[in-house]
């Protein structure tokens, strides 16, 4: 299915938590403020209904959503109120694939783990939380990944300002 | 393992030496009439280490060097080809330096005592074995009746070092190599044991030089191969057991490398390393030594043959007969080189399993039908 | 894995009372759980990655991988260079197939740029990515060997992987790290007689391949040692999200060439150039060991394949599409996955219209066929655990990033 068969059918099925779709478009010609926007479409779900979002997307027979190929996040502007924690989905029966994006706000950046759905979530989920502050609710083993146990900050959060020094190791 | 040892070492101290030792002769001919008479055993013996010493050390490196070129020519390369110049035949001497020259050092932790005495005396060992060996039908060391006993003995006796050596580096991946080689060795001491016993049964002696002796029949060619059947599945048997008996690939699980690190040599370094490798490439000389005195002919060859009938120089017959020996036990020493750098590594299970379920009671087997064959040669000859 | 810590002697407090009247003081040796620390610097991890195994005995009752080694910031880099800056970091997670890395980044971008590719830039594109595909298989290959004690097949596979850092060299002047595909199409045309030369490797490879293949894929002791170890079902790999050769290794038919083709591998299958490999538990059961590093050895051939069908189809043109010196990438986001060759290679960009990315996201195929680990490795022995590592072909810069 395409990106549109997909949405549709998730609007058919009432998944839980798909608040819209995103497309790509091009640049309105009258406008000349409207860039538009080019890359990929996604839905945009939820952030507290995105692991039962997720169940849906993998037992649904027409989706059938086996594998979840990323997630992650983003953090698209200093001053955003919210983070994205983006999903990728990949059917392996279909030859399909879906980006599934979850706004989550900075002020309390919580969202329930999808590892009890794909247990490939759970080292990305690790790896999101130590580099953006984002809590997993239910995650199996929520240490850090690729970070040393005590480093201190979110890396990849914008406003990150990075240390001079780690353990006595100078970082400049 | 420690009553073969005693067994040997009495075996030594009771040695008679029953002439033809042509270091003893000589020197008694030749001796100045100073030297007390008592002395000149004393003085045997000690040439005798001497030369053990040399002629181990420098065949040990002469192999280490064939092995880098068999390798090398074995994986389209050439191995080393600067050292010394002619294909780099110095490099085993720069290694022996470079080695010679590196820091000592000990692990904090480990056991000191331990850590230093065990390279000794896993090289010691293999020295000691190396005694009861005649490199010539007369020259040769100490002439012991049960000499193939007295060698198992000694070379088992270098896994005690090997243990010692895991156990007192105090890391967790040199006791799994030090354990993997006791097991090892225990596993496969019993089929390398009973299969060196079918061609002793044919050969009706423990002593080396008895048993090379009596392959002299048929012009040089009455190896025990062709004397019973079942000396050929016996020496095939002899040479897996003696493969896992040095740690060679592809049983050279106690210092696998890619799953030990290097087993029980990880926390060595320099010359006491240098003691370990040492040891191996001795240890596979001896195998190789006892698989040619037992399996192949030992002296014994046509040329041989013809020396002796054309009654040519007594020394020179005895050169002829050193390299007959050290030719065939060379060839064991390539076939184990070839070997190792053909196969990939067996696991510690399918080791434990060949040598308890398959070796063992093959070579129970062989012995069985070895005994049987010549029982019934002795019945229809009587 | 904490455990309290035990002394592995312990006294008994009471002494026993011996018939002949002495006192026997009974010492009791605990054979318990060993934890050893498999890395980071064990010959088997293939770079610095912990492992952190308890065994009882050579027993492997649990294992627990520790990345982060090598972290080099590889994401936050990406946030803070231009887009064509970024071009020579992709080179370094995955550094055994920098073509592929390159192409991946490449194409995310290209993507948000909604940039046209030339036809001669798209082949040699394919065939560069497909040489750089033998190239780590060949690595991957070897060091199985090399993990499981064979020495020989490594230099065998070295020896063709030299002649294909060579051709690499001839092409862009890099032997690992290229930077040779960037965004666009292609840093410059190939030398004359590089095609040619090309050509004659494939020639040579096949009868190398078969070489390899009688060597150490059906040698007895490679085969129990890999036949029936670390089964990895279908439902497994699916669930951990394992891609490339891990998840055909296990029976899945998928290829990201072919079901979801980008570039001309979808018109090379239908040309008949390549087809799947899939793992078919020949030797053992299905998803073993064996049947993980057969899918790499026999996608050498199938890449061979794409190659020979690429040089057929070749034709003259320019390189390079359209692309200003300083980029400015339209507002957007694009994931783009590829098929390296470990698995799924993702990039995924986010751009606010500027000369910088927002996000620059890589999902390393390594790093999700490693969480695996701990689901197989428990219950078998050492050695197996080296061959299981192995053939899950972890490159760790790409783990670490």
């Amino acid at each position: 299915m395409d990106f549109q068969g997909i949405h549709d059918h998730l609007r058919a099925i009432e998944a839980p938590g798909l608040v819209r779709a995103d497309e790509p478009r091009l640049p309105n010609p009258e406008d000349k403020k409207d860039k538009g926007r080019s890359g990929d479409a996604y839905v945009v779900v939820e952030a507290a209904q995105l692991a039962s979002f997720l169940r849906v997307c993998r037992d649904d027979e027409r989706l059938a959503f086996e594998i979840l190929a990323d997630l992650t996040a983003a953090d698209p502007a200093k001053d955003a109120e919210e983070f994205w924690v983006i999903v990728q989905l990949l059917s392996v029966q279909h030859r399909h694939r879906l980006a599934i994006k979850a706004l989550v706000p900075k002020a309390s950046a919580r969202i329930p783990s999808a590892t009890g759905v794909y247990r490939a979530a759970q080292w990305h989920e690790r790896e999101c939380a130590e580099m953006f502050g984002i809590e997993f609710v239910g995650h199996p083993d929520p240490r850090n990944i690729l970070l040393p146990d005590d480093w201190e900050g979110y890396p990849l959060r914008k406003d990150y300002v990075f240390p001079t020094e780690y353990r006595g190791i100078s970082c400049q | 393992m420690l009553n073969p040892i005693v067994t040997g070492a009495a075996l030594v101290a009771e040695a008679p030496a029953q002439g033809g030792n042509l270091t003893l002769d000589l020197l008694r001919e030749h001796a100045p009439a100073a030297l007390p008479g008592w002395s000149l055993p004393l003085i045997t013996a000690l040439i005798s280490v001497v030369i053990v010493i040399t002629v181990i050390s420098l065949l040990a490196m002469v192999s280490v060097w064939l092995e880098r070129k068999v390798s090398g020519h074995i994986q389209c390369r050439y191995g080393p080809m600067y050292a010394g110049g002619w294909h780099g035949w110095a490099q085993s001497i720069a290694d022996g330096v470079k080695l010679l020259m590196k820091e000592d050092m000990i692990p904090l932790g480990s056991d000191k005592a331990l850590f230093m005495l065990a390279p000794a005396l896993v090289l010691g060992a293999i020295f000691g074995a190396f005694v009861a060996m005649p490199l010539a039908p007369d020259f040769y060391f100490a002439d012991i009746h049960l000499g193939a006993f007295f060698i198992l003995g000694m070379s088992s006796l270098t896994t005690i070092g090997v243990v010692m050596a895991g156990w007192a580096s105090n890391s967790k991946w040199s006791l799994y190599g030090s354990m993997r080689e006791a097991a090892q060795v225990v596993a496969y001491e019993i089929p390398l044991g009973l299969s060196l016993m079918v061609p002793l049964m044919v050969a009706g002696t423990f002593n080396l030089l008895d048993a090379s002796a009596a392959q002299s029949d048929y012009w040089g060619m009455g190896w025990f191969v062709f004397k019973n059947p079942f000396v050929i599945p016996a020496g095939i048997l002899f040479f897996v057991a003696a493969l896992a008996e040095t740690k060679r690939a592809p049983f050279d699980l106690p210092e696998a490398e890619s799953e030990l690190v290097a087993g029980f040599l990880t926390e060595y370094s320099g010359i006491r390393w240098s003691f370990f490798f040492m040891e191996e490439y001795a240890a596979m000389y001896l195998m190789s030594l006892m698989a040619a005195v037992f399996f192949l002919g030992g002296f014994e060859s046509p040329v041989l043959h013809v020396a002796r009938q054309a009654e040519w120089h007594p020394i020179l017959c005895n050169l002829i007969a050193a390299t007959t020996l050290i030719a065939k036990s060379m060839f064991g020493v390539l076939v184990m080189m070839w070997v190792r750098w053909t196969l990939p590594r067996v696991r510690i299970d399918q080791v434990m399993t060949m040598g308890y379920k398959y070796l063992t009671p093959l070579a129970l087997l062989c012995a069985l039908g070895a005994a049987l064959w010549e029982a019934g040669k002795a019945w229809i000859f009587a | 894995m904490a455990t309290e810590h035990k002394p592995s002697i312990t006294f008994h407090p009471e002494p026993r009372q011996l018939p002949g009247g002495e006192r026997e003081y009974m010492m009791d040796v605990r054979t318990g759980d060993l934890e050893v620390n498999m890395g980071p610097q064990h010959p088997a991890t293939h770079g610095v990655m912990k492992i952190l195994i308890r065994t009882d005995g050579e027993m492997v009752t649990a294992a627990q991988p520790h990345l982060g080694f090598l972290h080099r910031c590889a994401e936050k880099i990406g946030e803070n260079v231009e887009w064509l800056q970024y071009l020579p970091y992709t080179d370094r997670y995955d550094y055994l197939s920098s073509m592929n890395n390159n192409l991946g980044y490449s194409m995310a971008v290209e993507k948000l740029l909604g940039v046209e590719i030339p036809r001669r830039a798209e082949m040699i594109r394919t065939i560069c990515a497909e040489l750089n595909r033998i190239a780590s298989a060949l690595v991957a290959f070897g060091t199985y060997g090399l993990d499981l004690g064979a020495f020989t097949p490594f230099l065998y596979a070295f020896r063709e992987r030299e002649w294909l850092l060579q051709i690499f060299e001839k092409a862009c002047g890099a032997r690992l790290t290229y930077s040779y595909l960037r965004i666009g199409g292609l840093f410059n045309d190939v030398p004359p007689g590089w095609l040619e030369e090309v050509a004659h490797f494939c020639d040579v490879f096949e009868e190398k391949w078969q070489e390899y293949y009688d060597l150490l894929m059906v040698n007895h002791i490679f085969v129990k040692r890999t036949a029936d170890i670390g089964v990895i079902t279908k439902e497994q790999a699916l669930d951990f999200g394992l891609t490339g050769p891990m998840l055909r290794g296990s029976g899945v038919d998928f290829d990201l060439r072919r079901d979801l083709p980008y570039m001309l591998y979808g018109e090379a299958h239908d040309a008949g150039a390549w087809k799947v490999v899939v793992g078919r538990g020949e030797k053992g059961t299905l998803g073993d060991c064996w049947d993980r590093i057969y899918v790499r050895v026999a996608e050498m051939m199938q890449s061979v394949g794409i190659v020979r069908w690429c040089l057929a189809n070749i034709e003259e043109g320019p390189v390079l599409g359209d692309i200003a010196k300083t980029l400015k990438v339209p507002e957007g986001e694009a994931y783009v996955g590829i098929e390296n060759p470990r698995g799924e290679l993702g990039h995924y960009a986010v751009s606010d219209g500027g000369k910088v990315a927002v996000r620059c996201r890589v999902r390393g195929p390594s790093f999700c066929n490693l969480a695996i680990l701990e689901d197989i490795m428990p219950g078998t022995l050492l050695g197996d655990a080296v061959a299981i590592i192995g053939s899950t072909d972890v490159v760790i810069g790409e783990t670490d990033r």
